[in-house]
């Protein structure tokens, strides 16, 4: 890495390296049996050069000639790419806790135990069919550049699911649990996911109208996707970002705190710098209703005359080769700030409504205007406060922004999905079509 | 590479073995709005092992040829683990051990066009949305991606593939006071450079329908009779009915299995639903999938009655039913699992204008925008839509989302089109990303779906 670092800053004014090893095994249980092993040993290498205000990029797993990479980032300068943002020069030791060695130790016999056990338990106490997983993690992430910069971070994450899918479907009540090392899902978890799926069974045909909807974390994305856009930098900077004037005002409700810590190590992925060096810190978006204001990479914080906040990172909505993308404004560590509700509570304060367990679609509509409209998948129909049964076909729609002006009142747990940490989230007088 | 595959596989004490490894070289240009965001070519490479053994099946994704040993080892042994731990050993269906070498037929090879000449092009197509004072911004990105697959078995397989994928694919965002209306735009295919030239005709007029969308009103959430174009019945096909002709999924969901049993009646006698990726020029073409199966033509439902299923060898075994062909990963990171190639409804008797004729009062629902299936539960977004009153198309509605109940839906589909066009562009996500996904159908009408407003 460092005569591929010298190559680079021989040839460019800035350089830097990015190199990723990547180890995983994960298990999977379908219909209460152990179905797949999977296992990854994987690495690669990527390189970004800065020379008179430009950028080039190139990036290999298999890192066989180093000229030739540093050919292909050079030749990709040729483009024309506008970078006028300087590499950082060094990063603070946070003394963070990304990694529990134990979690190199655990086997697939151990993950499947763990499955064997969840799916056990769910089997004999509910009707569905039942799927698990488990999945134990190892990465080390290197970023260096030839303006001082070297970091390691080394991190691990042990991640369980499981679930009880309503037969004829493949919509289920499900959790997820995380850990940075071998864990265990929460009897608590499980017992949950027998209540909603036991009183999920029966289905019943509700009158559509506006009533209230208890987002739980997997749904969250509807959400979460269309305030990620509206608070990225790169949205003011193209001027399509609904919020570009909203900063410091009252935009949402008051029960709504969104943070992005990615200094939170009691959870995985922790993180002292982003993907391109910049230091990390708690930054906060939305503060008792009050939103904060936008995050942002290198390059989009410079084209603002903003400061960067750190949140350069190569991802995309869907994930996808963090060797092959390069860094673009995203919430890494995105969570809503818990509550002070129970689920039972929040339940207990529907008048007439629907547990949105599960959003089918929240990629579609119009992200950058905050529409949405989601399948329920499932969806359990409450009435007077008490689950009535499974409700179908049915699908929840509005505006994101103006959805979350209609929080009610927020779970007591914040819990890992797909897309970071959400605390269900309840709200008032949404349109829901069945 | 072949040999080289071989010769790890020589040693592997399993009753099944293979190697497969993949040099994935792309090509990308991109645009955010007028300023260019990316230029530049790439290659990456990897591999990916899996084994039967014990009467299980598992896999290890790798990156260095050195590992090839550990990675196979590793693959037994929890091949292993699985057999010890399951009622119903895994097995594979028996084929044909295939020895080829295939290079995709391209009418113009996208790796010999100069890069400046991706970039112009891209510049122009971006140009014509960022032309208009109304529209705010783009997101443009041309990619060429070619994928030279090789794949060896203990059985004797010795498969070479190369498939080249080129594309232009984006979004126009048209903004008017505090409302933005987004479009997406995708052109391309399998079979060369060509498929991204001469297209600014296609940009024009995605570009008049983000514009028209901001004078558009929203659509009142409901159930609604509605016309599909073919864009959006292709999705339809894939979203609904597709994903359950996977056997993969259905394998393990005894309650779906038990209705999705062939030769059940799942949908209305006009419907039929094919999947066929050995059609030429065509975006999903392949010849080989990534178990070294020849892939072939499926019908999957005929005039409603559910025909034929798509099929790993596993599935294919675990079913009693004939190989498919349709196992593929998206590149070398990943084990392949089951994939539709070119799903479409076969085309029926009426025009457009009958369609909307026999509809009445309705909506004409037009062009995907993302959808997603659960079960029997499917839901997918459209562009735009036009009210539809006496057979008659009214004025534009937007913010068009659809969802539905699979079996329910495929019995509501009541008239099918004479018309018929596959999509240019694909990206489903399964777990992995298909940028060769492909769907098509002509329109349709479908009675009683619940769309979603805003």
């Amino acid at each position: 890495m460092e005569k591929l670092l010298a190559l680079a800053g021989k040839a460019a004014d800035q350089a830097e390296v990015y190199s990723l090893e990547s180890r995983s095994s994960s298990v999977d249980f379908e219909n209460a049996e152990l179905h797949d092993i999977k296992s990854e040993l994987t690495s690669g290498t990527a390189l970004r050069v800065l020379k008179g205000g430009k950028l080039g990029f190139a990036c290999t797993r298999n890192l066989r000639d180093r000229e030739e990479l540093v050919r292909n980032a050079l030749a990709s300068l040729a483009g024309g790419v506008e970078a006028g943002f300087d590499l950082p020069a060094k990063a603070p030791a946070t003394g963070l806790k990304t990694s529990d060695p134990a979690a190199a130790r655990t086997k697939s016999a151990d993950l499947a135990a763990e499955c064997a056990r969840m799916a056990g338990e769910l089997k004999s106490r509910t009707k569905g069919e039942i799927t698990a997983g488990a999945a134990a993690a190892e990465q080390t992430l290197r970023i260096a550049n030839t303006r001082g910069l070297d970091v390691t971070v080394r991190s691990s994450e042990c991640a369980f699911r499981a679930g009880a899918i309503f037969p004829g479907s493949a919509s289920s009540i499900s959790r997820v649990f995380k850990a940075k090392g071998p864990a265990s899902m929460p009897a608590s978890a499980l017992d949950e996911i027998v209540w909603l799926f036991n009183a999920g069974l029966k289905e019943v045909a509700p009158a559509a109208g506006r009533m209230k909807v208890l987002f739980m974390p997997d749904a969250m994305l509807a959400l979460a996707w269309r305030l990620m856009h509206g608070a990225n930098a790169k949205s003011v900077y193209e001027k399509v970002s609904p919020l570009a004037d909203k900063s410091g005002q009252k935009a949402f409700s008051p029960e709504l705190t969104v943070v992005d810590d990615a200094l939170d190590d009691s959870v995985p992925g922790a993180r002292p710098v982003d993907d391109e060096g910049t230091p990390t810190g708690r930054f906060s978006v939305v503060e008792q209703g009050v939103f904060q204001g936008f995050y942002s990479d290198l390059n989009y914080a410079k084209k603002l005359g903003s400061r960067p906040t750190g949140h350069g990172y190569r991802t995309t909505m869907w994930g996808g080769d963090p060797l092959e993308l390069k860094p673009t404004p995203w919430l890494n560590h995105f969570a809503v700030a818990p509550g002070g509700k129970s689920l039972r509570e929040l339940v207990s304060l529907m008048d007439r409504g629907v547990i949105l367990c599960d959003g089918l679609g929240p990629h579609s509509g119009n992200i950058p205007n905050g529409d949405y409209a989601v399948g329920v998948a499932p969806g359990l129909y409450v009435e007077r406060g008490e689950i009535a049964g499974r409700v179908k076909d049915a699908m929840i729609s509005g505006n994101a922004y103006e959805t979350l002006r209609r929080v009610v009142a927020v779970g007591d747990e914040a819990r890992p999905a797909f897309g970071g940490l959400f605390p269900p989230l309840l709200c008032d007088g949404l349109n829901v079509a069945c | 590479m072949l040999d080289t595959l071989k010769k790890f596989l020589a040693g592997v004490d399993a009753d099944y073995a293979d190697l497969r490894h993949e040099l994935k070289k792309v090509t990308a240009v991109s645009f955010s709005g007028k300023e260019l965001t990316g230029i530049g070519s790439n290659a990456t490479d990897g591999f990916v092992a899996r084994a039967l053994a014990g009467g299980g099946l598992a896999s290890v994704a790798f990156t260095k040829e050195a590992d090839a040993p550990k990675a196979l080892a590793a693959a037994v042994e929890n091949a292993r683990l699985i057999g010890r731990n399951i009622k119903k050993p895994v097995t594979l269906a028996p084929v044909e051990a295939v020895k080829d070498s295939f290079a995709p037929p391209l009418r113009e090879d996208p790796r010999k066009v100069p890069m400046e000449e991706k970039l112009e092009l891209l510049r122009r197509y971006n140009a014509i949305p960022l032309g208009h004072a109304q529209i705010a911004s783009t997101a443009m990105a041309y990619a060429d991606s070619t994928r030279e697959r090789a794949f060896a078995s203990t059985e004797g397989h010795e498969v070479r593939e190369t498939l080249v994928t080129t594309r232009v694919v984006g979004e126009i965002i048209a903004r008017e006071g505090s409302l933005s209306q987004n479009v997406r735009v995708a052109v391309g295919g399998s079979q060369g450079f060509h498929h991204v030239r001469g297209q600014e005709e296609a940009f024009e007029a995605r570009t008049k329908i983000a514009l028209d969308l901001l004078k558009a009103e929203p659509v009142c959430g409901g159930t609604y009779d509605c016309v599909l174009n073919p864009s959006l019945a292709g999705v339809f096909a894939h979203e609904a009915f597709g994903h359950f002709s996977e056997a993969d999924i259905v394998e393990t969901l005894p309650a779906m299995r038990e209705r999705m049993r062939l030769g059940s009646r799942l949908g209305s006698e006009v419907l039929s639903i094919t999947d066929d990726a050995t059609m030429p020029d065509q975006l999903g073409f392949y010849k080989y999938d990534d178990e070294g199966v020849p892939v072939r033509r499926r019908a999957l439902l005929e005039n409603g009655v559910l025909t034929g299923r798509l099929h790993s060898r596993r599935t294919a075994a675990e079913f009693g039913e004939p190989v498919s062909g349709h196992t593929v990963a998206e590149d070398f990171r990943f084990a392949p699992i089951v994939r539709m190639g070119t799903i479409f409804i076969e085309r029926g008797p009426h025009t457009l204008e009958a369609l909307l004729e026999t509809l009445g009062t309705g909506l004409f629902v037009l062009d995907a925008k993302g959808g997603q299936t659960a079960g029997e539960d499917f839901s997918f977004g459209a562009q735009y839509g036009y009210e539809v009153r006496g057979g008659r198309k009214g004025r534009m509605v937007r913010d068009l989302n659809v969802s539905g109940n699979l079996y329910r839906t495929l019995m509501a589909v009541t008239a099918v089109g004479s018309d018929f066009d596959l999509a240019k562009a694909g990206g489903c996500g399964k777990g992995q990303t298909n940028i060769r996904s492909c769907h098509g159908a002509p329109h349709v009408l479908i009675k009683n779906l619940v769309v979603g407003g805003a």
